[in-house]
């Protein structure tokens, strides 16, 4: 017969809500177990105490920790006798996890890893909970600078891409020859073996005849893997390649003026310091845009410190939303704006920082009357004038005393005017009347925010930062994909960049910041991750780096084409050409030597992502297409092999960090990218099949040598070439150790996940301390037009129109803008949402729910009043028919006073048709803008590549 | 002690992310939706304004669903959060009517995310916390709260448009946010005394 104990029981952490007191006395058997116990316990608070503590098989959640005097107690079975002796405490911990105590036993695994997201091109660091060999929650890793602990919408739903039941899991081949939009490819399911050899059997055959005869083509959402595929491309043999969204949603113009002028990918406005940001409707900071979780927090700073954000777009969108004034525009036309703001500043008000022209632009170069440099008869540099000795000298004379800007001068019968008198010239004929007419911008406005624009930008002030005294510019513009998108891409462009040019808030405080132009390596590192803008030809920046292979300066000279991107013929596309389907349609129009055989993509959905899809098909359906994909999408349509690729969460990747991929301000972080689970069924990372592969191949040597050098593995990791690595773990880990020393293998990276150090003054604000002028005047492009004429009248290519190919902005109009027929009334254009990625998570449940929430995202924005006069209520289903195509899209309207009254507004990539996307398969989950789109060099800015997205469309009830 | 939230509109930028970081932290099933964004315009074409407005229960000083609660399941904790207790919820949804902020949704039966193609192992885990033919609501994640965290959706909001703490203590964030800058409660005519506060756009 046992005697009662009297315990002491106290309450901690997630049980408090269920039970009354934090402790209680209780008087039980001394024979009892913790269990006996458990069950009092139970009876006197309940199922719900039961459920928080025990499993229905009546085990200890794993959730729950008990202790007596510090000693943990594991086992119910435990008699309580043999513990408490005399009166002591049991504490009951209930700790719960993310996602819900587990019914199981005990939790076997509770672990956080840190990787990087890959649902946008941001890759923010993530930390990934998985508890049981299930992921459960994924968070921002406040170690990453990008992400700083928050993610987005879409990184917060990476799981439903992960267990999603609809993606592809096994390898397929097409047993239907008949290949288009809408043909079952009658998929049967293959081995990983079978794939592998089809695959051997035809390249092995392909490489004898033609190594050109591959493309591959690669998507910027994945572009770790795009990174070994490009590789993979190249060690075979093949200089094509394309993105699947090169062109047509890329900055093709706004990447190369980044490049230009920035020395980098892409620009971040100065948030700390920046008091008036222009913003070409550009959603940065506001869930779209490169960094999105940064970019919201600094974004939120700026305005909460009082800085003025002007919105110039279409539409009253996200960036509008958090703008102070939203200036509606016509679509296409935002380079005439910026011509009228540019000849305000410049003849009107007289507001540029002619200090910053001299000494860091080519403004004083001399241009002759022919549209070149005047350079020096012997050293064939630029001149420039020298007011004070009154002669012509070479841009680079250290006896220089002063720089004449504006003027026209002549020695030795040789006459030359400033680059900045041509520029003041050409932006005289944009007086803000003239604009008013092109842009529908009230001239009173267009006046008063160059005024404002110039007046903050406080030419001639300083900042002191770390001890040095820098020039302070606390204006900043901003533009991408919605200004940039149209056949006047390149002048456009010119124009916006050249309004913070004029004024010197370029890469200096509180200016617009080229992201990641310099960096001065890891410190106590060696200088692999060192690289810093510079000067190029002519005394013109070139960048310290560069992401796609082709330099923005100095342009290749162009060629005639052997590329089916064509970007040969093209070298002023330092991006991605869209125009790999206009060669493969018409081939002897540009006097291909070859015919395309193959494509292998990763990533992407190009078939929804470039042009109208039924030319897209039309295009590539010839071709043998072997894809590494998520989904039995709209692309795996038209292919021949498809083979069940690794999301982000199933792999192990490097290229997830650096240049394009860092904020521009507070800290450098290197990362990495690692599986949370072991990729499902049959999915394998293209990564590791591409490795496999290019052994059966035996490129595998050439790929290890190209890898080796893409990775940036140094000297002592960079094995002779004939000792083989063993895995792809392998060459990560040498990388990192080549890049941050042995104590940083990949190990380390896979425990820590971020490695980072502070920015230095002179990396974020570099432009102070690099000798090197940005051009305000690009020659270039003029030399580089006349080499396209030239070649293509030598080899009997169809004329290209050269037309844009200018020293100095301008504004042409767009196709749509010369559109007669007047049923086509409304310009259709596209904008891109904090909620979806392109056309790449349509199909997660969690972002359809926020989406069919949204007002603006699955539906067509149009303006209240025109929909009245056309007689559409809210909701109506419309339709949409392409003046440039003939296609027609569907969708709801959405009637609202948010938006140009010319204008049709949607978020872009919806509109999918696939049976593999069942939910984004199903009607009113918005629209394929593409199918508006049509596939035609007419429609192309053909400096840079990229498409016109101006398309005016006819609007009637569905 | 009084816990509540402060949601300043000129910072949120109507992402979404509190939406779906509640969902990541909760699991909830479709349609069930504690933390929401709306968003609404204002004005005529070219004077527009465009706000977002995020919502979630407002854990109210004087909850009305508390008040017609018949079985006792919706409660109130000392520190304001009212809670349901799924064991006494019966479903009635008197609840709901009475809550003029919407925050309240009921489970009615077990759904997947992916309709006809089964739970995957994320919701399996998941759901166990989420039993049918009950009331759901924000409890300002409760379970957070005891491992010394902020709710999902301040942890998370990229724009740090947030704040939680202590509505009684005169000098924690948000009571200084609400007194500095106007914060002010949705609808407080209705007499809920809601422990929201937003602060104006």
């Amino acid at each position: 017969m046992s005697t009662d104990i009297e315990l002491i029981v106290n309450f901690y952490g997630y049980i408090r809500d269920v039970v009354a007191e934090d402790k209680i006395h209780l008087s039980i058997p001394s024979s009892s177990t913790m269990e006996d116990m458990f069950k009092l316990l139970c009876d006197k608070y309940g199922n719900r105490f039961r459920e928080r503590v025990l499993t229905s098989q009546g085990d200890l959640q794993g959730t729950v920790a008990i202790s007596i005097d510090n000693k943990v107690i594991d086992s119910l079975t435990t008699r309580l006798g043999d513990e408490i002796k005399e009166n002591k405490e049991v504490n009951i911990m209930v700790i719960p996890m993310a996602a819900g105590g587990s019914q199981k036993s005990s939790v076997k695994e509770d672990t956080w890893i840190p990787t990087v997201c890959g649902l946008c091109y941001s890759h923010c660091g993530i930390l990934v909970h998985r508890v049981d060999g299930v992921v459960v929650k994924i968070e921002g890793n406040p170690e990453c600078p990008n992400s700083m602990g928050r993610i987005c919408a879409r990184g917060l739903s990476g799981i439903m891409l992960l267990y999603d039941p609809s993606r592809l899991n096994f390898p397929m081949k097409r047993t239907n020859p008949q290949k288009g939009i809408g043909i079952d490819p009658g998929w049967v399911q293959i081995t990983w073996d079978e794939a592998l050899q089809i695959m051997t059997d035809k390249l092995t055959k392909l490489r004898q005849e033609d190594p050109r005869k591959l493309t591959v083509c690669t998507s910027v959402i994945c572009n770790d893997q795009g990174t070994m595929l490009r590789l993979f491309g190249a060690a075979f043999g093949s200089p094509n390649n394309f993105y699947s969204s090169g062109g047509s949603h890329c900055g093709n113009a706004e990447h190369l003026f980044g490049g230009l002028l920035h020395a980098a990918w892409s620009k971040q406005p100065d948030f700390e310091y920046c008091n008036y940001l222009l913003n070409f409707g550009v959603p940065a900071g506001t869930g779209a845009y490169y960094g999105v979780p940064g970019m919201a927090q600094r974004l939120s700073d700026a305005r909460a410190r009082g800085m003025k954000h002007v919105v110039i777009d279409p539409m009253h969108n996200m960036a509008a939303e958090k703008g102070d004034e939203w200036i509606p525009i016509k679509p296409g036309t935002d380079g005439a704006l910026a011509m009228a703001l540019l000849n305000v500043l410049l003849n009107e008000l007289n507001i540029y920082d002619s200090d910053y022209l001299k000494h860091h632009t080519n403004a004083p170069y001399l241009i002759t009357e022919d549209g070149y440099y005047l350079r020096d008869k012997q050293t064939k540099k630029p001149m420039v004038w020298d007011p004070i000795d009154a002669r012509t000298k070479t841009y680079d004379d250290p006896t220089t005393k002063d720089f004449a800007l504006t003027g026209e001068f002549t020695e030795d019968g040789l006459s030359g005017k400033t680059a900045f008198s041509l520029l003041r010239e050409q932006v005289k004929k944009y007086s803000p009347e003239f604009a008013s007419r092109i842009t529908g911008i009230p001239t009173d406005t267009i006046r008063r925010i160059a005024r404002e624009f110039g007046t903050a930008a406080r030419i001639g002030s300083t900042i002191v930062l770390d001890g040095k005294e820098l020039p302070c510019r606390p204006v900043a513009v901003l533009y991408f994909k919605g200004a940039q998108g149209h056949k006047n891409a390149t002048l456009t462009s010119m124009a916006i960049e050249l309004l913070a040019e004029i004024v010197g808030a370029s890469n200096v405080p509180g200016g617009i910041l080229g992201k990641n132009a310099r960096s001065l390596g890891y410190p106590g590192g060696n200088d692999k991750l060192s690289y810093c803008p510079g000067e190029g030809p002519d005394g013109l920046l070139r960048t310290g780096t560069w992401l796609s292979t082709v330099s923005p300066y100095p342009p290749l000279e162009a060629k005639k084409p052997v590329l089916y991107s064509l970007q040969d013929l093209f070298p002023t596309c330092a991006v991605s050409s869209p125009l790999t389907p206009h060669a493969l349609l018409e081939p002897e129009k540009f006097k291909m030597p070859y015919k395309l055989e193959v494509l292998m993509t990763v990533g992407g959905n190009f078939l929804m992502t470039k042009a109208d899809p039924n030319m897209i098909a039309k295009a590539f359906r010839g071709l043998f297409i072997v894809s590494f994909r998520l989904y039995l999408d709209e692309t795996a349509e038209l292919c021949d092999l498809v083979l069940p690729d690794a999301s982000y969460l199933e792999r192990l990747s490097t290229h997830v960090d650096g240049f394009n991929t860092n904020t521009a301000v507070g800290e450098w972080g290197y990362r990495i990218r690692q599986p949370v689970v072991k990729p499902l069924f049959q999915r394998r990372d293209s990564q590791e099949v591409l490795l496999e592969l290019a052994k059966k191949l035996g490129i595998e040597k050439v790929l290890f040598k190209v890898m080796k050098a893409s990775a940036g593995l140094m000297t002592p990791y960079t094995n002779d070439i004939s000792n083989d690595y063993k895995s792809f773990e392998e060459i990560l880990d040498k990388r990192y150790k080549s890049l941050f020393g042995d104590e940083h293998g990949l190990e380390w990276f896979k425990e820590h996940g971020v490695l980072k150090w502070p920015k230095k003054v002179e990396e974020v604000y570099w432009k102070p301390f690099v000798k090197a002028r940005a051009p305000i005047y690009f020659e270039f492009f003029k030399r580089v037009g006349e080499q396209i004429k030239k070649i293509t009248e030598e080899n009997g290519i169809e004329e290209i129109d050269t037309s844009s190919f200018q020293p100095l902005p301008d504004w042409k109009p767009c196709l749509s803008h010369q559109e007669k027929r007047s049923e086509y009334d409304l310009y259709a254009t596209y904008f891109r949402v904090p909620i979806q990625s392109f056309s790449s998570t349509y199909n997660n449940p969690w972002l359809d729910e926020a989406s069919k929430i949204d007002p603006y995202v699955y539906n067509f924005s149009i303006n209240s009043e025109t929909a009245r006069r056309k007689g559409i209520k809210d909701g109506d289903w419309i339709e949409l028919e392409s003046a440039a195509t003939g296609n027609k899209i569907k969708g709801k309207a959405k009637l609202t006073e948010g938006i140009h009254p010319e204008v049709v507004g949607m978020a872009n990539c919806g509109g999918h048709w696939a049976k593999g996307l069942p939910l984004a398969s199903q009607p009113g989950k918005g629209a394929c803008f593409e199918w508006l789109m049509p596939l035609s060099l007419e429609s192309m800015d053909m400096p840079v590549l990229n498409q016109d997205l101006c398309v005016k469309v006819k609007v009637s009830k569905a | 002690m009084r816990y509540g939230m402060v949601i300043d509109l000129k910072r949120c930028i109507g992402c979404y992310g509190c939406q779906i970081a509640c969902k990541a932290e909760n699991a909830t099933p479709p349609g069930i939706l504690l933390a929401r964004l709306f968003k609404k315009e204002f004005g005529t074409y070219p004077n527009v304004r465009r706000i977002s407005l995020p919502l979630l229960c407002m854990n109210c000083k004087d909850p009305a669903c508390k008040a017609v609660c018949p079985t006792g399941a919706s409660e109130q904790r000392a520190d304001g959060i009212v809670t349901v207790d799924k064991e006494k919820c019966v479903g009635c949804r008197y609840c709901m009517m009475a809550c003029p902020y919407g925050a309240r949704y009921y489970h009615a039966k077990e759904r997947e995310y992916f309709p006809g193609q089964g739970l995957t192992p994320y919701e399996k885990v998941g759901y166990q916390r989420h039993p049918t033919g009950v009331v759901e609501k924000c409890d300002f994640c409760l379970e957070r709260l005891g491992r010394g965290l902020q709710p999902a959706c301040v942890a998370n909001c990229m724009a740090k448009a947030r704040y939680f703490g202590d509505l009684d203590d005169p000098n924690s964030e948000v009571s200084k946010l609400i007194r500095d800058k106007a914060g002010y409660q949705l609808h407080p005519e209705l007499g809920t005394d809601p422990s929201v506060f937003y602060l104006p756009p």
